[in-house]
């Protein structure tokens, strides 16, 4: 039979993303991806602004200028956000990994849901 | 079972994937650590309003030996953690063995390259002051 | 005396070498029914041509599995008024991850064969089964008392796994949830299936598999169960016990 949709395709990952339709784990996972492929994104771009501290005071110090820039504020919260939804949905994974809070994962997603947006809150007013 | 399942059944190589799963399972909870240690030391104890460090309060705090150490540890932790969980991504896209088989040297060198350059980076700081 | 409704049944239609569409189904119904009633009516009704599958109509069999409003249910036991309202559209398609044999009816061969590849149980001695309020200790023979295993092989759980989507090759929550039911201690050849890129470890917590699992199979336990008797498994060959 010659039938290539409603078939399993590479192609289909973006459905990842975009959790439409899908239940709490769903976007959990949806949440978890996004928030890793940003960091690591902002891992490696941190790594290399830093090379600036082996260019000396002056260098770095200019570099420190740019912070100010409200974009960039705008992207330190973001990233702020991103460990926090990311790392406290982490500890859910790893918890369920281990057979803890299995049956009500759930609810374990919307705690941590809920004091990572405390925590985050608690970011925002120190930041500005 | 007279049909044969293999083209079904992937052939992984036995227990590599157990090792990375705990790899990256561990260096989570580690990370948590290690990352809160580095956000309090490098946004709340700088001379700026902001909390953020000045390139003369980094060098003075790079004085310190265990500071180097626990930056090195966190930035063996992170880079392991982040290309193992990007290269699970790359997986998902099913990719042919070659492919994958270039994304894992590729990261790998890429998380080698990034400690090395990172402990070069923590050393000569630390050389800049005293 | 429950009112009737009016609803309209939106529902995938697909034949060989055909482009699929959706047939829309103006019908009368009562809410207290189940969808599978609906969809039989209209094939009896409206289109003799529309395919699907059915047959125990009461959640044992696992043949009537199909998405509703995008949701992947059982379409005998669910009930119209918990999918849709009066004057709705209510929208019927085939599972998602496998070929599109006729209309609302897939091909399911690729998973009856993972299934067989693990070696699943469809009946198990009540010793070995994962029941609530188990005695502390059972008798001896208690194991001649045998129990239907959980997992009806509906598809559903394959249907809404994300990972599923994007590879065949993936064995998917069910037969791993099998493959977990036997245990690798007493079936130690299941470990080189399981531990692998398409086994085990290809699971991403998404929990949406145990979400729609009709039959308290609750894969996405299972899953991280089977996770950990495989490093356990591997843990003791590496320090030589077995």
């Amino acid at each position: 039979m010659d039938n290539t949709r409603n078939q399993p395709s590479a192609g289909k990952f973006w459905s990842w993303f975009i959790p439409i339709g899908r239940q709490t784990g769903g976007w959990a996972f949806a949440l978890n991806r996004v928030t890793a492929i940003g960091l690591t994104f902002y891992l490696f771009l941190h790594l290399a602004a830093l090379s600036l501290l082996a260019q000396g005071p002056g260098s770095y110090d200019n570099f420190l200028a740019l912070t100010e820039n409200p974009i960039i504020k705008f992207g330190e919260w973001a990233v702020v956000a991103a460990v926090f939804l990311h790392g406290l949905n982490g500890i859910r994974i790893i918890l369920t990994s281990f057979g803890v809070g299995v049956t009500r994962q759930k609810q374990l997603f919307y705690g941590f849901m809920i004091v990572a947006v405390l925590i985050i809150l608690i970011f925002t007013a120190r930041m500005y | 079972m007279s049909q044969s399942t293999s083209s079904y059944i992937s052939a992984p190589r036995p227990g590599e994937t157990s090792w990375i799963w705990l790899v990256k399972i561990v260096t989570g909870p580690l990370l948590i650590l290690v990352l809160i240690l580095h956000m309090i030391v490098n946004h709340f104890v700088g001379s700026l309003p902001t909390g953020l460090m000045t390139y003369a309060d980094i060098v003075r705090y790079y004085q310190n030996p265990i500071i180097p150490a626990i930056e090195i540890l966190f930035l063996i932790t992170v880079v392991t953690h982040s290309l193992i969980g990007l290269r699970g991504i790359i997986l998902d896209m099913n990719p042919s063995r070659k492919v994958l088989s270039a994304v894992t040297w590729f990261f790998s060198l890429l998380g080698v390259f990034s400690v090395v350059y990172g402990i070069w980076l923590a050393l000569t700081i630390a050389s800049k002051g005293g | 005396m429950t009112e009737n409704w009016k609803i309209t049944l939106r529902v995938y239609r697909q034949k060989e070498n055909q482009a699929s569409h959706f047939d829309d189904f103006q019908m009368e119904v009562n809410p207290d029914e189940y969808v599978l009633d609906a969809v039989e009516r209209a094939w009896a009704f409206h289109d003799r041509t529309l395919c699907f599958r059915h047959a125990c109509h009461h959640s044992t069999c696992g043949a009537c599995g199909m998405r509703l409003n995008g949701v992947e249910k059982l379409a005998c036991i669910t009930l119209i008024r918990d999918v849709t309202n009066n004057g709705a559209t209510l929208k019927v398609e085939p599972l998602r991850n496998f070929p599109v044999a006729s209309d609302l009816a897939v091909d399911m061969g690729s998973f009856y064969r993972k299934m067989e590849s693990v070696t699943a149980r469809a009946v198990l001695p009540v010793t070995e089964a994962e029941i609530e309020n188990p005695p502390s200790k059972w008798d001896a023979d208690d194991s001649q008392y045998l129990r239907l295993s959980d997992c009806i092989e509906c598809g559903l759980c394959m249907s809404a796994c994300p990972i599923m989507a994007t590879t065949p090759e993936y064995l998917g929550p069910a037969p791993l949830a099998a493959a977990q039911d036997q245990g690798l201690k007493r079936k130690p050849e299941l470990l080189s299936i399981v531990d692998g890129e398409d086994g085990v470890w290809r699971c991403h917590s998404a929990f949406e598999c145990t979400a729609v699992c009709p039959s308290f199979v609750d894969p996405a336990r299972r899953i991280m169960n089977l996770r950990l008797q495989v490093v356990d498994m591997r843990l003791r060959k590496l320090f030589g016990k077995s």
